[in-house]
């Protein structure tokens, strides 16, 4: 990391583990649990997530000192929504293939609250590069769960990953099946999703005893 | 001291600002972009009308279109009618694909009379009759096109979402469930319309039987699962009375 | 009865934390105690009360295609549907600031104990959620709007104050020391979930019409023209060969 100082390289690695959105600040849930039944999605809003973040927080940055304070919570949020948006209908029209796998996002994007929270905890307070390292840093700490989160679930509930049949085939009983082995099913249901991110925090904190609450 | 963006009438300044370029910015976007969207999905339209009567470029496990740029020149090839029905009386309209199924769903619930777009499609010399149909899901819109034959046998169907969950719902449009319906039958063994129903707990995984109504559900994926069977049994029930006219004929 | 149904319906069945998992964010924060919980719970519960009809009147007379039809003929084809993001997020933003204003000008110590969770609420997707669904879902009229939204809105008061009591009660059990905290709030959450997930089969009596299944002893022998049929259909070709 020649490029950065100490300081910024540790906006970038800080929520990758001992500051990470989802387990430490509980951000971003909602679209944890909703996209990773597929370790493929998981992988997509996490990229989606990351160009979202890094371009809103550098743009709040700017914007940050005639963002009215009584209002700043609307302007956000249509930042983010216009943002979203214009990317979103850019796409329709020049890379249509693309949008429809995106489409399924927009939403979930728009109303994840880690773009909300980082808007709010940092880039309001901060130079626009900062900013930009913040936004890259934290979106990579949420991808980062999203794609532990999903590599488990694909494996266990469906038994393949990135849609490959690493297991073998249920239905033709080849592979791990041939001996008795099922899917759990269960692991594909939002529920589990929740366990799994349960299981992730109890791994983390006992490695770090310091993130231990009360 | 008191900051100067504090201030009421800078805020509503600044609120009016905000608005005027985001709106402005939006409304940019959407004039200027809307040809360019029309046109893909018109020819999406076109792709997926073609896919379902088993024009496309699959290959061993993904669903793939004909191309965009070879759409609309197949599309005239094979497509060899586009009928409108209303009630008794049957219309050719060759923008008939463009017709927005939802709005005529909204129509017949008002208690008007609905357009029925029924694309007729030949490959090999075999007659293909090509049904969109739409439908709710978990999250949002689901909708679909579907051709059938004259016997009211599936001979192939094409499934697209809005944004059903990826990993779960989303599954309607990959092959293994795309193609189940492949040969399916939409009537009972006396001949009267009973749609396919999307099962759990299917005694036949592999859909080796063809007659039993039914195709496998995706794991997870109920609400869409019910969705895809209610859009089944309502749109296409409709186009019974013209398939049976045409046999009789 | 309408009411009454969708009322439930979005309380239990669809409920917005353990059906769709919205506003799982503030859900997660702010349930260390029942006082704070019943707080923001009743908040979410007003502001969907007020933000699902207004967006619902936003949608139906000025977003949906041929919404504008009110204006006149010529304005029948507009569509402004790709708008309805940002304007639902508006309103909700505004109303949301509209509510701290008026309820800090006018009951100080109400302001006290919600007031911090006023703009919680706005970021929290339950509310834009609830929005989205009433357009999706296609909800015919304005009083039942206000319906899903209320019912909906006492969905999520209910999913936080349960939790929000069994994480008052679990201090006194022995949870690993990694899990205390967040960790088993979400593992309870799963399972509470799961829970929730037996309301499914509730209003729509198990499965509709189920007809006892037929036996079938002899399986339908196919016509030599019909297999010949079914083996023309399935077979796709590559055009561009």
């Amino acid at each position: 990391m020649g490029l950065l100082s100490k300081k910024d390289a540790k906006l970038i690695t800080d929520p990758l583990a001992d500051n990470n959105p989802i387990t430490i600040q509980v951000l971003g849930i909602c679209s944890a649990l909703a996209i990773t039944a597929e370790l493929k999605a998981s992988i997509v809003m996490a990229l989606s997530v990351m160009a979202v973040l890094a371009i809103g927080n550098v743009v709040i940055s700017l914007m940050r000192n005639i963002i009215p304070s009584k209002i700043r919570i609307i302007v956000q949020l249509v930042v983010v929504a216009a943002l979203v948006i214009i990317v979103d209908q850019v796409l329709k029209a020049f890379a249509y293939e693309l949008s429809k796998t995106l489409s399924v996002f927009v939403g979930l994007i728009i109303t994840n609250c880690i773009i909300m929270g980082r808007f709010e905890a940092f880039a309001l307070g901060n130079k626009p590069w900062r900013s930009f390292l913040d936004g890259i840093g934290n979106a990579a700490g949420y991808g980062l769960i999203l794609i532990i989160v999903g590599f488990f679930r694909e494996l266990l509930g469906s038994g393949t990953l990135l849609g490959f049949k690493v297991l073998g085939d249920p239905i033709e009983k080849t592979g791990l099946y041939a001996i008795g082995y099922e899917n759990n099913g269960f692991m594909l249901l939002s529920p589990m999703a929740l366990i799994v991110v349960g299981i992730i925090i109890w791994v983390q904190r006992s490695r770090n005893q310091a993130l231990i609450e009360d | 001291m008191e900051n100067r963006t504090d201030k009421n009438s800078y805020t509503i300044l600044f609120a009016i600002g905000m608005v005027l370029v985001v709106g402005a910015l939006l409304a940019f976007a959407a004039s200027s972009l809307k040809p360019n969207i029309d046109e893909n999905k018109r020819l999406e339209k076109q792709q997926n009308i073609l896919y379902a009567m088993g024009v496309n470029e699959n290959d061993d496990s993904s669903a793939n279109f004909v191309s965009t740029t070879d759409a609309p020149e197949l599309f005239k090839k094979y497509i060899t009618k586009q009928l409108v029905i209303e009630g008794d009386k049957v219309t050719e309209d060759p923008e008939a694909y463009l017709i927005d199924v939802k709005k005529e769903q909204a129509k017949a619930k008002a208690g008007l009379e609905r357009k029925l777009p029924l694309f007729v499609g030949e490959k090999d010399g075999k007659t293909f009759y090509i049904v969109p149909i739409y439908g709710k899901g978990l999250w949002d819109a689901i909708w679909a096109y579907v051709s059938i034959d004259e016997n009211m046998v599936v001979q192939g169907a094409y499934f697209d979402h809005k944004g059903e969950t990826p990993g779960l719902g989303a599954n309607i449009k990959q092959r293994f469930f795309m193609d189940d319906f492949i040969g399916e039958h939409l009537l009972n063994e006396s001949g009267v319309f009973k749609g396919i129903d999307v099962a759990k707990g299917n005694a036949d995984p592999k859909n080796e039987n063809k007659t039993d109504n039914e195709v496998d559900a995706i794991a997870g994926a109920t609400i869409t699962g019910n969705g895809v069977t209610a859009m089944i049994k309502a749109d296409l029930k409709l186009y019974k009375p013209y398939i049976d006219n045409l046999k009789t004929n | 009865m309408e009411h009454i149904e969708l009322f439930f319906k979005s309380i239990f069945i669809d409920n917005m934390v353990f059906a769709t998992f919205l506003g799982m964010c503030s859900y997660l924060a702010v349930s260390k105690k029942v006082s704070t919980a019943v707080g923001l719970g009743a908040a979410v519960i007003f502001v969907l009360a007020i933000t699902v009809p207004l967006n619902w009147l936003l949608d139906q007379y000025l977003l949906q295609p041929g919404a504008l039809k009110w204006l006149g003929a010529e304005y029948a084809d507009y569509d402004l549907s790709f708008l309805s993001f940002i304007m639902f997020i508006a309103t909700i933003a505004t109303m949301v600031q509209l509510v701290e204003i008026v309820v800090e000008k006018f009951s100080p110590s109400l302001y006290n104990s919600l007031g911090i969770f006023l703009p919680l609420i706005a970021v929290n997707c339950a509310i834009l959620g609830g929005s989205l669904f009433m357009q999706s879902r296609e909800i015919p009229t304005l009083g039942l709007a206000t319906t899903y939204g209320v019912g909906s809105g006492i969905g999520w008061f209910l999913a936080i104050l349960a939790i929000a009591a069994i994480r008052e009660k679990i201090r006194y059990s022995n949870v690993p020391p990694a899990l205390r905290g967040l960790g088993i709030t979400f593992i309870i959450t799963g399972l509470m979930a799961i829970g929730f997930m037996s309301f499914g089969g509730m209003l729509t009596g198990g499965d509709e019409e189920e007809a006892p299944k037929e036996v079938k002893t002899v399986k339908v022998e196919k016509s030599k023209e019909d297999l010949e049929k079914d083996k023309v259909v399935a077979n796709n070709i590559k055009v561009n060969e």
